[in-house]
Order: C-alpha cells, then sequence, then structure tokens
C-alpha cells in the first residue's frame, strides 16, 4: 500500500512537471509569448475570446508565480483551453475523442505484442543455443532497430499499396456512420489491421529480447532445478517456475516500455491517417495550433502516468514479496 | 583493447561493423561518388530508376541517390553526436549519483525518474513545434538534452554494485579524490555498459531525427534522410507510384538502425556471457549425435 | 549386501568447452547400500556435486555424462531411461536437498502448492488429498500445517530449509541427496538438521548422499566417506577408518591442515 501510495505521489509531480513545462516553454522562446502562442489565430478571434484563452494560459497582467499558479489552476480543473483550428472546439473534447482511437490502437497493440513477444522470449531462453534462440533474437534486434516510421511507410507500401489487401487510411470507412453494428464493427477491424501490424512489429521485438534475457538470468537459480529435480513437466518447470518469475522485471520494463509504444503508434497514426491522438497533433502543429498541441503534452503525460500506476499495481499483484505478509 | 578483439570475433559484430563502416564511409566520399548535387534539379519530377539515376529522382527533379548519400552525413552527424551527448550526461550523472549516494543521488534519481515517465515522442514534439524549423544542430541538441535519462538510471545501477568493491574501498583508504574514484577505478568496468548505452543512444538519435523531420518540425532545406521522407510524403510519392523516393529513405535507415543494432547486441553477449547465443554448444551438440554422451 | 540403493559405476563427466573439454568427475565407482548414510568429501571443484546433479541427470550443455557410465538406482540404469521414464523416476526415488534452502523455493507459489505439483506430477491424487499429505509431511518435520498457505518468503531460513526436507520426502525416496545443505548454516542448526535426517532416516528407511567439504562434521554422521579430488574418487571406507586409519596422502592432508582444539601441536605439513 505505501508503495502505491508513494507511486502516486511521485507521478502527480511528474504531471506538474509536465505542466510547467507548457508554462515556461513560450516565455522562454525569443518573442512575446502571447504572440508566439496565438499567431495562428490571426484576426480570427473575437477579443474577448482571446482574452480568455489568455487567461487559460496564464497570461494575465501579474508577476510570474501568479501566471503559474494561473494556468496550474486551469490545468486541475480540466481547463485546457480551446483549439484556435477548431474553434470553438475546447482542448479536452478534441483531444479525448482522439484518444478513444488512440488507447483502442495502442492498448490493443501493446497486449497483443507483450503476450507474443514475452512467449517467444520464453521458448527462446528455455531453448538456449538452439536455432530457434537465435533466429527469435536476430528477428527481435531487426525489428526493433527499425524506426516505427519506416515500418509503418514499408507495412503501407506492401500491403497497402503494392498487394492492396488493406485500406490505406483512416480509422473506417468514411462513407459510414459511427455504429455499434457489424457494418461500422467491421470496416473498422479491416482499416486498423496495417496500423495494429506495424504496432506489433514494432514492439513485438522488445518484449522478447527482455523476457529471455530474465529468463536466462534466472534459469540457473535452485528453485528452477528443484523443479526439474521433482520429476514436474517441462512445460510447468518452464512456465509456473521460470516465466512466472521472470515476468515481474518484464512487467516492469513494461512501464518504460510505454513511452516508446506512445511514440510508435503516433508515427503510425499519422502514416495512416489514423484519428488519434498522434494524428490529432499532428494537424495541431502543422497549424501551430499550440493551445491543443500544449493539452496533448498533459493528456499523453498522464495517459502515461495512468499506464505506469496500472503497472505497479499489477506488479503487486504479480509478486507475492510485495503482498503484506 | 579486450573489448575489441572480442567483438572482432564475433559474427553479429562484424556484420554490424561493415554495414556501418560502409555507410560512414558513403557519407564521407559522398560528392564523389556522384555527379549531381543534391539540391539541384537534374531530372524530371519522379522518374523511375535508371541508369542516370540509380534511384530515380524526386518530385522536384533531384536525383534521390545523391540526396541519400549526402543525407547520410546529417543523419550520421546528428546520431552519434547527439547520441555523444546523451551518453556524456547520461554517464556522468548515473556515476555521481551511484557513488555519492545519499541527498546528491536522491536528487539526480527523482528527476530522472520525472523525465522517464514524462513520454519522450511528445516532449520532443512540443518543444520543436515551439522553435519552428528545426536544424539538425538544434535536433541534436535538444535530443542530448532531453534524453539521457536512461543512461543514468543504467550507469547508476553498475556504479552502485561497483562501490561495494575491494578495489574502490582501498582506492578511498589511500585518500584519492572522490573525482579521481569515478574517473579511473569505477568508469573503466563500465566500459560495456557505456557503450551499450552510447550505441543505443545514437539508434535513437538517428530514429527520432528522422522522425521529428518526418513530421515537418525540421529544416525543409537540410539534405538528411528525415527530410526526405517528409518530401517524399508530401508529394504523395505512394500514391502516385513512386515508391523509390520513400523507400530509400526508409531502407536506408532501416539498414543504419540493423548495423548499429548488431553491434549492440554483440556488445551485450560479450559483456554478459550467458545472454549468447548459437554456436558454442556445436561441439557439444556433434557429441551427443555420435553417442559418445549424454545429458 | 543385498541390492544396493545406488550404484555409480566408471562415471566420467566432462564439460565441453569451444576447443578444450574439462574434465569434472573421473571414472568414478561407488556404492551405496539400503540405509546407508554416505558421504562425499573434497574441497570446492573436485566434482561431488557434478556427481549428485548426475544421479537425476539434471545437468544441462554444456556437461556431458561419457557413454560407459552407469547410474543404476534400485538396479535401473538411469542413463537410459527415456523422457517420461526419467520424469517419472525423478523424486520417487531420489529426492534432492540443494545447496541453500532459502533459494529452492519458487518465491510466486505457495508452500502448499510446492507440495501439491509434485504430487500431482506423480500420481492421480485430489486437492484434499495432497492437502493432507503436506501437512502430514510438514509433521514430521515439526511445522504447523497452517504454514500450508505462506510463501516462502513468510518463513525463516531454517524453516525454509525443513520445507524442502519435507517435500523431498513426498514420495518416500529410496535415496536422499543433500549437496551442501548445511554449508551456509551456524553450527547449532547445522547439529539440529543432522539429527532431524538421522531420526527420520530410521523412521522411513531412505539412504543418504550427504556431499560437503567438512570433513569432520562428515565423520560425525556418516557410515561411510568417499574422499573426492580433482575428479577422482581417492579413497572410500567406513567412517572410522577414514578417521583413524586414512590411506590416502591427500585424506591424511586433509586431517592434518584442520586444526584441533585439543591434543599437543602437531608439525604443520605443507600441502601442494
Amino acid at each position: 500500500m505505501a508503495f502505491l501510495l508513494r507511486r502516486l505521489a511521485f507521478y502527480l509531480a511528474a504531471f506538474m512537471a509536465a505542466a510547467t513545462i507548457n508554462f515556461f516553454l513560450p516565455r522562454m522562446m525569443p518573442g512575446d509569448p502571447i504572440e508566439i502562442m496565438f499567431a495562428s489565430a490571426g484576426s480570427e478571434l473575437s477579443l474577448e475570446n482571446l482574452n480568455a484563452l489568455k487567461l487559460t494560459f496564464g497570461f494575465i497582467d501579474a508577476p510570474m508565480p501568479q501566471q503559474y499558479l494561473a494556468y496550474l489552476k486551469s490545468v486541475f480543473t480540466g481547463d485546457l483551453g480551446v483549439s484556435i483550428k477548431y474553434f470553438p472546439l475546447p482542448v479536452t473534447e478534441l483531444l479525448g475523442r482522439a484518444l478513444v482511437w488512440t488507447l483502442g490502437l495502442m492498448g490493443l497493440a501493446t497486449v497483443v505484442s507483450f503476450a507474443l513477444g514475452s512467449l517467444l522470449g520464453v521458448m527462446a531462453a528455455w531453448r538456449r543455443g538452439t536455432r530457434f534462440d537465435s533466429a527469435v533474437s536476430l528477428a527481435a534486434i531487426f525489428s526493433s532497430s527499425v524506426p516505427a516510421v519506416v515500418v509503418s511507410l514499408i507495412v503501407l507500401f506492401v500491403f497497402g499499396y503494392q498487394l492492396g489487401w488493406f485500406p490505406n487510411g483512416y480509422a473506417a470507412d468514411p462513407m459510414l456512420d459511427p455504429a455499434l453494428d457489424w457494418a461500422y464493427v467491421s470496416s473498422v477491424i479491416y482499416h486498423g489491421t496495417l496500423p495494429m501490424l506495424t504496432l506489433v512489429i514494432v514492439l513485438t521485438g522488445g518484449f522478447a529480447v527482455t523476457m529471455r534475457n530474465n529468463m536466462i538470468n534466472l534459469l540457473g537459480e535452485d528453485y528452477i532445478v528443484m523443479g526439474r529435480a521433482k520429476g514436474l513437466a517441462e512445460s510447468r518447470v518452464m512456465l509456473w517456475y521460470a516465466a512466472r518469475n521472470a515476468l515481474l522485471p518484464t512487467v516492469s520494463s513494461l512501464a518504460i516500455a510505454i513511452g516508446t509504444v506512445l511514440g510508435g503508434s503516433l508515427i503510425t497514426e499519422v502514416v495512416f491517417n489514423y484519428p488519434g491522438l498522434g494524428n490529432t497533433l499532428y494537424q495541431a502543429i502543422l497549424a501551430r495550433d499550440y493551445p491543443v498541441i500544449q493539452g496533448q503534452l498533459l493528456i499523453m503525460t498522464g495517459a502515461m502516468l495512468l499506464a505506469n500506476l496500472a503497472v505497479d499495481l499489477s506488479y503487486v499483484l504479480l509478486d507475492p514479496r510485495l503482498k503484506r505478509a | 583493447m579486450k573489448l575489441l578483439s572480442q567483438l572482432l570475433h564475433n559474427r553479429k559484430a562484424v556484420v554490424g561493423l561493415v554495414i556501418l563502416t560502409l555507410i560512414i564511409l558513403v557519407a564521407i566520399f559522398a560528392p564523389w561518388l556522384t555527379e549531381y548535387s543534391p539540391v539541384k534539379r537534374v531530372g524530371r519530377p519522379h522518374q523511375a530508376p535508371s541508369p542516370e539515376h540509380w534511384l530515380g529522382t524526386t518530385r522536384l527533379g533531384h536525383d534521390v541517390f545523391s540526396r541519400l548519400i549526402h543525407g547520410a552525413r546529417v543523419s550520421l552527424a546528428v546520431g552519434f553526436g547527439a547520441g555523444l551527448l546523451i551518453t556524456v550526461i547520461g554517464t556522468v550523472l548515473g556515476i555521481i549519483a551511484g557513488y555519492k549516494g545519499g541527498v546528491i543521488d536522491e536528487i539526480i534519481n527523482f528527476f530522472t525518474n520525472m523525465v522517464l515517465v514524462v513520454p519522450n515522442l511528445p516532449l520532443l514534439l512540443v518543444l520543436a513545434s515551439f522553435i519552428g524549423q528545426a536544424s539538425p544542430l538544434v535536433i541534436a541538441i535538444i535530443l542530448g538534452f532531453t534524453s539521457w535519462a536512461w543512461g543514468v538510471r543504467v550507469t547508476r545501477s553498475e556504479t552502485l554494485s561497483l562501490r561495494q568493491r575491494d578495489f574502490v574501498k582501498s582506492a578511498e583508504m589511500l585518500g584519492e579524490p572522490a573525482w579521481r574514484i569515478m574517473a579511473l577505478e569505477i568508469f573503466p568496468n563500465l566500459i560495456s555498459i557505456v557503450g551499450i548505452n552510447f550505441i543505443g543512444s545514437v539508434i535513437f538519435a538517428v530514429i527520432t531525427e528522422a522522425t521529428l523531420e518526418f513530421l515537418g518540425l525540421g529544416d525543409p532545406n537540410t539534405v538528411s534522410w528525415g527530410i526526405m521522407l517528409y518530401n517524399a510524403q508530401n508529394a504523395s510519392a505512394l500514391s502516385v507510384g513512386a515508391w523509390w523516393d520513400l523507400l530509400s529513405p526508409c531502407l536506408a535507415l532501416a539498414l543504419l538502425g540493423l548495423g548499429l543494432a548488431l553491434i549492440n547486441f554483440a556488445i551485450d553477449e560479450i559483456a554478459n556471457p550467458r545472454l549468447r547465443t548459437g554456436g558454442m554448444l556445436n561441439r557439444w551438440t556433434r557429441m551427443v549425435r555420435v553417442g559418445e554422451g549424454k545429458l | 549386501m543385498s541390492q544396493p540403493v545406488l550404484s555409480i559405476r566408471h562415471l566420467t563427466i566432462d564439460y565441453i568447452g569451444a576447443e578444450t573439454d574439462f574434465s569434472a568427475v573421473r571414472d568414478v565407482s561407488f556404492d551405496i547400500a539400503p540405509g546407508e548414510f554416505f558421504g562425499l568429501a573434497g574441497e570446492s571443484g573436485c566434482g561431488k556435486s557434478t556427481i549428485a546433479f548426475a544421479v537425476s541427470r539434471l545437468h544441462k550443455p554444456p556437461a556431458l555424462i561419457r557413454s560407459g557410465s552407469e547410474i543404476l538406482v534400485n538396479g535401473r540404469d538411469v542413463l537410459d531411461l527415456d523422457e517420461e521414464a526419467l520424469r517419472a523416476f525423478r523424486w520417487r526415488e531420489v529426492a534432492m536437498v540443494f545447496q541453500s534452502a532459502m533459494n529452492s523455493l519458487n518465491p510466486v507459489l505457495t508452500i502448499e502448492a510446492q507440495f501439491h505439483d509434485v504430487l500431482r506430477a506423480h500420481s492421480r491424487i485430489s486437492r484434499a488429498q495432497a492437502r493432507e499429505r503436506a501437512a502430514e509431511l510438514l509433521e514430521l518435520v515439526d511445522i504447523s500445517p497452517d504454514r500450508l498457505s505462506a510463501y516462502p518468503h513468510q518463513c525463516s531460513g531454517g524453516m525454509r530449509q525443513r520445507v524442502v526436507i519435507a517435500i523431498c520426502l513426498a514420495l518416500n525416496p529410496k535415496l536422499l541427496i543433500m549437496d551442501e545443505p548445511t554449508t551456509a548454516l551456524d553450527v547449532v542448526v547445522q547439529r539440529e538438521i543432522l539429527q532431524r535426517i538421522d531420526v527420520l532416516r530410521r523412521k522411513l528407511g531412505f539412504s543418504v548422499l550427504f556431499i560437503t567439504h567438512d570433513l569432520g562434521l562428515m565423520v560425525q554422521v556418516s557410515d561411510r566417506i568417499g574422499i573426492m579430488l580433482e575428479g577422482e574418487l581417492v579413497e572410500v571406507n567406513d567412517a572410522q577408518t577414514i578417521y583413524r586409519h586414512p590411506q590416502h596422502t591427500y585424506t591424511q592432508r586433509l586431517w592434518a591442515s584442520m586444526p584441533r582444539l585439543q591434543g599437543e601441536q602437531i608439525a604443520r605439513e605443507a600441502l601442494p
């Protein structure tokens, strides 16, 4: 319990750090921060709307500390401002819609890659020194050293354009209305296949190598040998004695990997024109829509922290040594 | 150095080094390897690969091959430059945190964890969007100053375990100043960790630079692989069928990444012999097969 | 004697390297009778643990048991068993206590689960029956059955040691191999464990192959002792003879290198 509380406090501090970065960035750039932030508004925003926006971001007529507090107040009351490009859509709403798509894609891809990668890692470690092990290790090196942008472009090229098996973009057929019917859902699945494939290629290798290394590091432990000496089936020793223990450090590395997952899915969304956070951010950058750009840093940091917290929770559940005696 | 000779005996490392050396050589000798300037219009837009233009042309009529090999310079420079910066910061902070312990360690650790938990790419995107058109140098600098956290963690934990060793304790008792111990006693034992960290950082820097430029945050006048991707994407290269425009930088990036990753894996294997794959059991397997023995 | 529980004949084990091999065990032969306490002594690296592992065929590459070796347990050559027969054989006829019992228990399974899986692997047994048997076994080593739901880290080191011994006896093995089980413990605990093993041995009738580098300890508890040096078995005899009339020079030197608390000062002999 204490462990979780400490982590929670830490995450809060990290979130504040992100907010602080958001606050100081425009103020550190050469030039008038207000001009930089709202340059893209041009003459389109009425004065009162512009003033409201300024207030949200802490550009008040007061010394810096008060500006900072004003901004923090906005953040912690959920007011991330309004998008300039899509005025008057609130940033939270814009990013919220996109977040759903990203969570779906990223979440599913992470689960699949983690499961697949861990399984491959377990088997490679168990059959250490064989050709299977070499093959898995090499494939893992390859897939994790190629940038996500390259993988997604090549996947798009091969399966989207050359073979034409899958569509080249969007989350679903643009002609369909979003609904919980088979037509729409199947379209979502169909359109999501290539982005999913890309992410799984990018992520599986890393998980496989981590699990393999963790397994190998504990293969010499006495309880593994005792498991075999007890005459247990090999699968039982491999899974319940070795893998189950190797799972612990692998799960904790998952927390760190989430940042990479996020980065990879950002790019994949851009390449496949998938309406997730990544693509929204991309459009915002093109339009220099700073409220959205800053808002996404907070939302993404928040998502990272929540994911980390989830990993911490599962760690507590998985390791009996962390439970109260 | 022992590590170097061990590397040269490792097949993965050799392949990786060959790839890397090839790319570096091509980058260095770029102007001599092609007659075309990378920024002049020398052909018709989107010409397919031909004997005159080995990798075809871009939408603006630039020779893709020329841009590719000149672009190698920038990608390598940013990769190694930022990689070096990341590694230096990470190693120094890591050793100090691990060796000194106490409050200094707490502070460094706190900031490191914080930087680690804020997602890297979104942060870079925000930074780069404020900066505007970031030149490769600027990109290298922001990469260097935001991405050191992982190196600190790894270096710190190794330093912590080294700290307890006898040779460190005896140096302390002899009255050696802290900086000397850290630089001359601890650091030499961290070479393989630092090496892996460095190459990992280079890979990261190359990938991230390309990504940032692909997204349009770089300086469009640079000739680099990332900008080539950006231009190709903007020219809808895939839809119009000009696959060479897009795939050339793609494959170049993949190749560089692969070469570096092979070297890294090899260093890891040498440092942790347990993690080695393949090869060692050949004699054993043969003996078992001919019936000389069993398990 | 009647059929020996363990009969090792010409056991040769090498570790195969990339170019050269390391000879860990060289042509070792000895027997252990039913109910006998046999000690195998020698310094670190002499091959005694290698032999222990070989009996249950627990080695992994690059270890190699050379053909011509025989390991007979109750008359059956373990080296001839196929995979399934080997799995069934393990723990049923030979059980093993490892060097640090602290690490011999799987950290993520409860004590009960660690009894259950071995019982289940070797017979059709229900959960309830397994639990009963586990409680029975724990009682043999003076542990209350309410510890069944605990995890290893929740038990003290000594308790874990006893749990491992209890698990070892789960299938009534005829041979218990103990690989330096007391090395990390203080002398009082050492004595307790060895006394307990002795009591259990008389009660259940199993033999013990006891491996240690502590010759003095071994003489007190063993019926017969084998001395190993660099992979070879240089002397085998009953404990008293090893103590009073050691034949081999190495054995003599081992005794000479141990400081005595009483008696006259002996001239120190130089050891190579």
